[in-house]
């Protein structure tokens, strides 16, 4: 034991003493700020650290709805849904967002597979907070190359939406629409209290819009316990998502069918109704686009192409386009002349090919004239002339009151959007619109549906199917009824008569058998749709799109497309228990009788060949 | 080696009794801490290490403070050494050499140093014991003391360790006395020289610098860490969220949880009342290592029982002082508590020795 030297000399602690009483405080004071602290921390703050410790760990994803399929009046499934992969991630759980990127990158790579969305923006936020999309609706080669891959890639989930189907494409894009991402002009629509979160899916056109509200259905979640990685570890609710109301539609996917391949690869549009309660059974326009190319958002090219195209693919013809309705205004004419009695079926007027009219001459379309005609054979042959000279009788503003009761040139009010109204003028339309005040010679113009006249082709069916009906006109109509997915009836359509026509049934019948005449009489105008059944009634027309000069005939020119006349076509069938009316619209498509009047009988065969038994 | 009986009369029940409640309290912790992890259950090792610890401790009780001290110096130069070796040979983890493998056991001299420097220290003070305060001349040696491992804990780097040397000296420095204009002079030079200190540090620690000033600055990186530690804690509230429960730690978004972290994870389990508990019996040894001290038999063992005090008091504060927030993030093991072997063995062997002071306080007066 070795020696020590303070033995002797004993230690005072003592002289110490007030650095330790120093110490005490300190001490002392230390674990006052860690007890001050904690309680503010699990005190004062607790609550809020504890909800924020909970929403650490819970993650809620978002079950998307299905939308509601849609079917037509047969019960065949039009739309229906399926499902589209999108690669996510969620930089809170990825931590190092860049790293994460760059792996799935090197994976894709050695597959030769490159992601479709360019995540720079995400690179550049500061703090990113936001589930961002790296790749939308990808393969199942990608799907099955980042679920095995899913330990290396933090933070990266698959997240499943559900994308629309489109069955018939092309051929119903129009009335069905499509759908895409909600705007930010929906979302202010919808307002506050709307459903829609940026990222949801929307009707964006046709039915699909129309119906939005109703075929969306209701997102439903779930809440799921998440790790540091963000990997679920248990599910701790959920709520199931609602599926959209399902929609029944009054067209028959047969007749549509029909309809979309009649009008071949012209430009134009058919419709098919039945007249008797205003059903739409077939609505095509052409050129056409493909809905399903909207589905997770349409590339820009594409884009550009749909709507830089001169033939307006994305434009409901049916409804939206609006033609000088040509001849088939002559029903207009004929029934005011009858019912204001400034003709009779009997009165007769002289064709010789032209008429005067102060210092204009007009022509008939037929060169020789056709010499004396009445009522009948006027409309059978549309002859030009006899309609000058009722229309001259008439005026301007009579016939436009007819129009208007024929439904012309306001809305039908069908549940399909961008419809248009047309225009049916009067003289104090001119005066208000121009200043200058109604020649009579534009009366004459008018006479035979050109001049300032126009109308959609579903205006034109519409009034066809007055003179079919003999006065009621109904709304037209392409939805039944709304649904749920068990067949509860959510909302009904019914028919809904829109007017009666305020002429005689008497004169109604005189123009029917002329229009029956027009398609199954010797030199009739509409002499394609001569069934052996004998049972269409129509008329043709033709509409200028530009006046010519005087004296030229207009047979011996070469116009070019844009120039060409459209050729209409319009009619019902059978004549006196009416079940369809059709018509026809071919831009630029030269004359009704040869271009459009072929397309009304194949779509009056294809009903009457498929026709359900009633 | 002979034991005098009269120590087995005298051995401090007290200190022991606080010493095996906080370690038990810290086992039972890493259970749960380490639960959600892979492998070996941290807790398993720990008993071991607390077992070894505790074969040291007792070790070192048996022979006389004064003998052990006297190989103070020795045992400093081995530590500084073993950090050479580090330097030399250590293996890097998380881009940080702090540890050598020495016959499969891996070992962090850092850990060593904070106990061969409160020694070396005690001795040298003790040796020149003057009743005037200390000039910078005579803190020449004591400083090259410190600022040797320092340097070298900076190099690996490990902030906090470095940071503990140097307020393990400034305390041992304070308690012996030192001129106010030296102080000053320190204090002044310290602060000049810390924008070249700022320059030499590796851009996480900058980083986590400024990242005590403001957490929000950087969630999903640097800050991430401490805004889960003080959700983690705030989210205990009162009664805690029970034991192996805390959302937090068990779903893993409580980082370093077994280690820098763990008193987070007490907080979260046990709530305010259970840290209450535990603050105490931390507060309790504390003030009853510095009650040992004040009452040791000579000022070597005033010495020695201070710097050991020192060393559990500012690792206790520092540690909970930044999971809670209030200093910055620096990774300073919480004593008897934070896994980790060297830590753990080198604390329970500074143990037996403040021990060993209170054991022999009143063996002079009975010679």
């Amino acid at each position: 034991m070795p020696e020590i030297d303070d033995r002797l000399n004993p230690y005072d602690p003592g002289e110490y003493r007030n650095r330790f009483r120093f110490l005490f405080w300190v001490v002392l004071v230390a674990v006052s700020l860690i007890v001050v602290r904690l309680w503010y921390l699990q005190v004062v703050q607790g609550q809020e650290l504890r909800v924020r410790s909970e929403n650490n760990r819970v993650r809620l994803r978002e079950i998307k709805a299905l939308r509601g399929i849609i079917l037509d009046s047969r019960g065949v499934v039009l739309v229906d849904n399926r499902p589209s992969f999108d690669v996510i991630i969620y930089p809170e759980d990825a931590k190092n967002v860049r790293n994460v990127i760059e792996t799935l990158e090197g994976l894709y790579r050695k597959h030769g597979l490159e992601l479709s969305e360019d995540y720079t923006p995400l690179l550049e936020t500061k703090r990113p907070l936001m589930t961002y999309r790296l790749d939308r609706n990808i393969s199942r080669e990608k799907l099955a190359l980042v679920e095995t891959h899913a330990l290396e890639l933090p933070g990266v989930a698959i997240d499943v939406m559900p994308v629309r189907e489109y069955f018939f494409g092309e051929s119903m894009a129009h009335v069905i629409g499509y759908t895409g991402e909600v705007s930010r002009a929906d979302l202010e629509r919808e307002g506050g209290g709307g459903n829609l979160k940026s990222g949801d899916v929307v009707g964006k056109y046709g039915i699909e819009r129309y119906l939005d509200p109703k075929i969306r259905g209701k997102n439903g979640g779930e809440q799921i316990e998440v790790n540091v990685v963000g990997k679920k570890i248990r599910m701790l609710g959920r709520v199931e998502p609602t599926v959209g109301y399902r929609v029944v539609l009054t067209l028959d996917s047969v007749l549509q069918r029909a309809a979309w391949d009649a009008l071949e690869e012209k430009a134009g549009s058919v419709i098919a109704v039945n007249p008797r309660d205003g059903s739409i059974l077939a609505m095509v326009s052409k050129p056409s686009f493909d809905p399903n190319l909207f589905n997770r958002g349409i590339s820009p090219e594409h884009w550009e192409r749909l709507t830089r195209s001169p033939l307006h693919p994305m434009e409901n013809k049916a409804i939206s386009g609006q033609y000088p309705p040509g001849s088939t205004y002559k029903l207009i004419v004929a029934a005011a002349g009858l019912e204001e009695g400034v003709i009779t079926p009997d009165t007769a007027f002289n064709c010789p090919g032209t008429f005067e009219m102060g210092t204009r001459t007009f022509r008939c379309w037929k060169k020789g004239g056709h010499g004396r005609v009445s009522l009948h054979r006027a409309l059978v042959e549309s002859c030009d002339v006899y309609f000058y000279n009722v229309g001259r009788l008439l005026g301007v503003d009579t016939i436009a009151e007819y129009a208007r009761q024929f439904g012309l040139g306001t809305k039908t009010g069908v549940t399909l959007l961008g419809e248009k109204s047309g225009l049916i003028p009067t003289s104090d339309w001119k005066l208000a619109r121009f200043g200058v005040p109604w020649q009579p010679g534009e009366t004459i113009s008018i006479s035979i549906g050109q001049g300032f006249n126009t109308v959609t082709p579903l205006q034109l069916l519409n009034a066809y199917c007055a003179a079919a009906n003999r006065g009621v006109i109904y709304t037209p109509r392409i939805i039944q009824r709304v649904e749920t997915e068990e067949g509860q009836i959510v909302q009904e359509f019914p028919p809904e008569p829109m007017r009666t026509v305020d002429v005689s049934r008497e004169n109604f019948e005189h123009i029917v058998q002329a229009l029956w005449g027009v398609c199954n009489e010797p030199g009739g105008t509409g002499h394609a749709l001569r069934r052996k059944e004998a049972d269409v009634c129509g008329k043709t027309g033709t509409a200028q799109v530009i006046g010519l000069p005087e004296g030229t005939d207009a047979r011996q020119v070469v116009f070019p497309y844009e120039y060409r006349d459209h050729a209409l076509f319009v009619c019902f069938a059978p004549k006196d228990n009416p079940e369809i009316a059709v018509v026809v619209v071919v831009e630029h498509g030269g004359h009704g009788a040869t271009a459009a009047a072929p397309v009304a009988r194949k779509v009056i065969d294809a009903y009457f060949a498929n026709r359900k038994p009633s | 080696m002979r034991i005098d009986r009269r120590l087995l009369y005298s051995f401090d029940w007290m200190l022991f009794g606080l010493l095996m409640a906080i370690l038990l309290i810290g086992l039972l912790n890493l259970h749960s801490a380490g639960a959600s992890a892979a492998g070996d259950p941290p807790y398993l090792k720990q008993i071991r290490w607390i077992a070894l610890g505790l074969v040291l401790m007792f070790a070192v009780i048996c022979v006389d403070y004064r003998l052990i001290i006297r190989w103070a110096y020795l045992i400093h130069g081995i530590a500084i050494f073993l950090l050479v070796i580090v330097y030399l040979y250590g293996t890097v983890t998380h881009g940080s050499q702090r540890w050598i493998n020495l016959a499969g056991f891996s070992f962090q001299p850092s850990e060593l140093v904070k106990l061969t420097l409160v020694l070396s220290l005690a001795r040298y003070f003790n040796d020149h014991k003057q009743p005037e305060a200390f000039t910078l001349r005579g803190l020449f040696i004591p400083i090259l003391m410190v600022l040797i491992p320092f340097g070298m804990i900076v190099r690996q780097p490990d902030l906090g360790s470095a940071l503990l040397l140097l307020i393990l000296f400034g305390s041992i420095a304070l308690f012996v006395g030192v001129r106010w204009r030296s102080l000053f002079l320190v204090a002044s030079t310290g602060l000049l020289l810390a924008p070249f200190v700022w320059n030499f540090l590796h851009d996480y620690q900058r980083e986590r610098v400024l990242t005590f000033f403001d957490p929000g600055r950087d969630p999903l990186g640097s800050g991430y860490h401490i805004i889960q530690s003080i959700i983690a804690v705030g989210s205990g509230m009162f009664f805690g969220k029970g034991y192996m429960r805390g959302t937090q730690s068990q779903l893993k978004f409580l980082p370093e949880q077994q280690t820098d972290f763990v008193f987070s994870v007490f907080a979260e389990e046990w709530g305010f009342l259970g840290v209450l508990i535990l603050l105490i019996l931390y507060l309790a040894f504390i003030l009853w290592g510095l009650k040992i001290a004040q009452q040791a038999r000579d000022y070597l063992g005033t010495l020695v029982a201070y710097g050991l005090t020192m060393l559990v008091f500012w690792g206790f504060f520092i540690n909970i002082g930044m999971v809670i927030g209030i200093l910055p993030v620096v990774g300073i093991p919480l004593p008897f508590l934070s896994y980790g072997g060297s830590s753990m063995v080198g604390l329970l062997t500074g143990m037996g020795l403040l021990m060993n002071v209170s054991m022999r306080r009143y063996l002079l007066h009975h010679d």
